[in-house]
C-alpha cells in the first residue's frame, strides 16, 4: 500500500483567497456544483477555515486527523471513528449533536450543522483523487502528499537554495 | 497459556473499563483481557439511554463494541458478573458462583450509582426512577405508557435530557429544582437565562427553590410528590437526578486507599500494587485548582481509562487531570459549553460577560488576569476546544487575551503568535 497522504499547509504561500473554503463547501453539497450549492438548504458548509492573525497573515486551518484524536475518544455516542485510510470521520446517523467533540477539538475545526443538529468536519473527500481544497488552491499553499514525500521536497528545495547561494 | 502472557482483569465494562481494555490491547497483543460487568447488557454508550425512553434509539443502537474507537478485539466481557471481593495481596478476585480469578494487573472501573437523597420519603415506590442503566431506561420507558405527568427531581444534565425524552413521548413534565435556577452546577443563575427561556418554550414546567419531602403512592405506584412547602404535584412517574456517587462498596478494598472514591496517583495506580482505578470510581485532580475531584463524565472516564490501560500494559502515561466542570450539550435549540471555573459571584476572578439576544458568554481569568480558568459559552460555542486547551495547558495568554474575551480566538493565533 502506498504511504498515507496528509494535507500540508505552506503558510508562506497562502494569499487568503478563500478558494479552498468555497471548493470544500461545493464538494460537500448535494449538487456538487457552485451554482447548485448556492441555492441549497441547508447551505453547504466548508470544513476548512481561512482565518487571519493580521490582515497580512492568512492561515488555513483544517482537521489534522490527530493520531490520538480527542474527538473520537470523547464522543459519547460512538459516532466518530477512524477509517482504514486513517481519516477520522463523524457518522451523521450516529451523531446526537451533543457537541462534546466541539468542546475538545484543540484546533476548533468541528462545525455544527444546526439545521440537522449534527457535527460536521473534514472527511478528506473520499470520492475524489485529492481533497477539493487542495485542488482549488491557486498557489499550492495546500498540498496533499505523504509525510515522506513532503519532507523530501522540503529538503531538496532547501538544498537547492543553499547551492544557488553558494554559486552566487 | 504461556506464563509470560499477562492476565489483565477489569471490573466494570463502561467508559473507563472499555477504554482501558482497548488501550491495553493496542500495546499488548497477547495478554488476556477479561472485563466483568454486573449488568445484563453488553457494553453500551451510557449517555444515550434517554433515547431509549424517547424511542429515538434502540438498545442495539447504543452498543459500544464495534463503534467509534472500540474494536473489542480479544476482549472477553463477562456479563451478569458482579465482583464481590478483591484480594490485592493474593491478586485474585471473587465472582458469584464461587469462581476465583487471578490477575497480574487489575483495574477498578466500577463507575458510580445514582444518589438518592435519604431525606425524601418513598423513593422505593414503583414508578420512581434514577436513570443510570439500560435496565433503568427500559423500566422507565414502560412506565411512560401509563403516565400522563412526570416530575423530575433535580435540574442537572441528566434530568434535562430525560425531561426532553419524556416531552417527546407526549408527557407533561415538571422539573423541581432546589436551586434558584436549572443547571446550577454548570453555571450561575444569571448565566442560564437563555437556557431557561428555551426550556420554558419547549413546554417544560419548572419549579425552582423547591424540594420534595415525600413521594406519594396508591395501588398503581407513584401518585404524586409532596413538596417542602406543602404543595402536592400529582404525577405517575418520578425521576431523581441528584448526582452520582462512586461505586466502591465491595469487600477487599482494605488494602486500597479510599477517600470519596479510589485514590490514585497521576498514573492511575492505587495504593496497592498492580491495582489501578479510573472513571467515576476514582478520585482525580483538577489542573486549575489542584483540588481533588470525582467526576461523573463519560469523556473524563475514557481519558482516564486509556491512561490506566497504557500503564497497566507497561507504557508510561500520565493523566493530566480534568476540570470539575467540562460539559457540552444542547438544550432545546440552545447549545452550551461550560468548563473550568464559571461560578464567580463573591470570588475574586477577573470576569468578562457578554450578552446578546441569542448568545451569552462568560470568560473567567485568574485574579491577576494572567491565566484563563473558565469559559461558559451559550448559543455560540464555536471553537470551544481552543479554550479548553488554553485552560488545561495553563498557557500564557498575554497577547491572546482580547481574542479570548471577544471569542475571536482561532488556531492561527497559536501558529503565528
Amino acid at each position: 500500500m502506498s504511504e498515507p497522504k496528509e494535507i500540508f499547509v505552506r503558510l508562506d504561500r497562502c494569499m487568503g483567497c478563500h478558494s479552498c473554503e468555497l471548493a470544500c463547501a461545493v464538494a460537500h453539497s448535494e449538487s456538487r456544483s457552485l451554482y447548485g450549492a448556492i441555492a441549497e438548504q441547508p447551505r453547504p458548509k466548508a470544513r476548512v477555515y481561512v482565518e487571519s492573525v493580521t490582515p497580512r497573515t492568512p492561515v488555513p486551518i483544517l482537521c489534522r486527523q490527530c493520531e490520538d484524536a480527542p474527538c473520537m475518544h470523547a464522543c459519547i455516542a460512538g459516532a466518530i471513528r477512524r477509517t482504514e485510510e486513517g481519516v477520522v470521520i463523524t457518522q451523521s446517523d450516529k451523531c446526537i449533536g451533543c457537541w462534546t467533540c466541539v468542546m475538545v477539538c484543540p484546533y476548533g475545526v468541528i462545525g455544527r450543522q444546526t439545521e440537522e443538529h449534527k457535527a460536521y468536519r473534514c472527511d478528506r473527500c473520499p470520492d475524489l483523487a485529492a481533497p477539493a481544497c487542495v485542488d482549488a488552491c491557486p498557489t499550492r499553499a495546500l498540498v496533499y502528499r505523504s509525510v515522506k514525500d513532503f519532507s523530501r521536497d522540503t529538503r531538496q528545495a532547501a538544498s537547492a537554495g543553499m547551492l544557488g547561494a553558494q554559486r552566487g | 497459556m504461556a506464563s509470560c502472557e499477562k492476565r489483565y482483569v477489569i471490573v466494570g465494562a463502561s467508559a473507563a473499563g472499555m477504554a482501558a481494555a482497548e488501550a491495553i490491547r493496542a500495546i499488548d497483543k497477547r495478554g488476556s483481557i477479561t472485563v466483568f460487568s454486573d449488568e445484563p447488557d453488553p457494553p453500551y454508550f451510557r449517555p444515550l439511554i434517554p433515547f431509549l425512553i424517547s424511542g429515538k434509539k434502540s438498545a442495539a443502537d447504543m452498543t459500544l463494541v464495534g463503534q467509534g474507537p472500540y474494536c473489542g478485539a480479544g476482549i472477553d466481557v463477562r456479563l451478569n458478573s458482579r465482583v464481590e471481593k478483591i484480594d490485592s495481596w493474593a491478586q485474585t478476585l471473587d465472582i458469584p458462583g464461587g469462581e476465583r480469578v487471578a490477575y497480574d494487573k487489575l483495574l477498578i472501573a466500577t463507575g458510580s450509582r445514582s444518589y438518592i437523597p435519604p431525606e425524601i420519603e418513598g423513593t422505593d415506590t414503583e414508578g420512581v426512577f434514577a436513570l443510570r442503566t439500560l435496565a433503568d431506561a427500559r423500566a422507565a420507558a414502560r412506565r411512560v405508557e401509563s403516565t400522563q405527568h412526570a416530575v423530575m427531581l433535580g435540574g442537572g444534565m441528566l434530568n434535562l435530557k430525560a425531561s426532553f425524552a419524556l416531552l417527546e413521548r407526549g408527557l407533561q413534565v415538571t422539573l423541581v429544582v432546589q436551586s434558584p435556577q436549572v443547571l446550577s452546577q454548570l453555571m450561575e443563575p444569571e448565566d442560564a437565562t437563555l437556557i431557561r427561556n428555551a426550556l420554558n418554550n419547549a413546554g417544560l414546567k419548572i419549579e425552582t427553590g423547591a424540594g420534595a419531602r415525600r413521594i406519594l403512592s396508591n395501588g398503581n405506584g407513584v401518585s404524586g410528590v409532596l413538596l417542602d412547602d406543602g404543595r402536592i404535584i400529582g404525577c405517575e412517574m418520578v425521576c431523581i437526578g441528584k448526582g452520582v456517587r462512586p461505586n466502591v462498596a465491595f469487600a477487599g478494598l482494605e488494602e486500597i486507599r479510599i477517600d470519596g472514591g479510589v485514590v490514585v496517583d497521576r498514573f492511575a495506580a492505587c495504593s496497592a500494587g498492580n491495582v489501578y482505578a479510573a472513571g467515576d470510581a476514582a478520585v482525580t485532580f483538577d489542573p486549575i485548582t489542584g483540588g481533588r475531584i470525582v467526576t461523573g463524565l463519560w469523556t473524563n472516564a475514557v481519558e482516564m481509562g486509556k491512561c490506566a490501560g497504557y500503564n497497566m500494559a507497561g507504557r508510561h502515561a500520565e493523566y493530566g487531570g480534568t476540570f470539575g466542570i467540562l460539559n457540552a450539550t444542547q438544550v432545546a435549540d440552545v447549545p452550551f459549553v461550560s468548563m473550568g471555573i464559571v461560578h464567580t459571584t463573591g470570588r475574586n476572578y477577573e470576569t468578562h460577560v457578554s450578552s446578546s439576544r441569542n448568545a451569552y458568554r462568560k470568560v473567567v481569568f485568574s485574579p491577576e488576569g494572567t491565566r484563563l480558568v473558565g469559559v461558559l459559552l451559550v448559543g455560540d460555542i464555536s471553537r470551544a476546544g481552543l479554550y479548553r486547551f488554553v485552560i488545561k495547558e495553563r498557557m500564557p495568554i498575554a497577547k491572546l487575551k482580547s481574542n479570548i474575551i471577544d471569542h475571536t480566538l482561532h488556531y492561527g493565533h497559536f501558529m503565528c503568535p
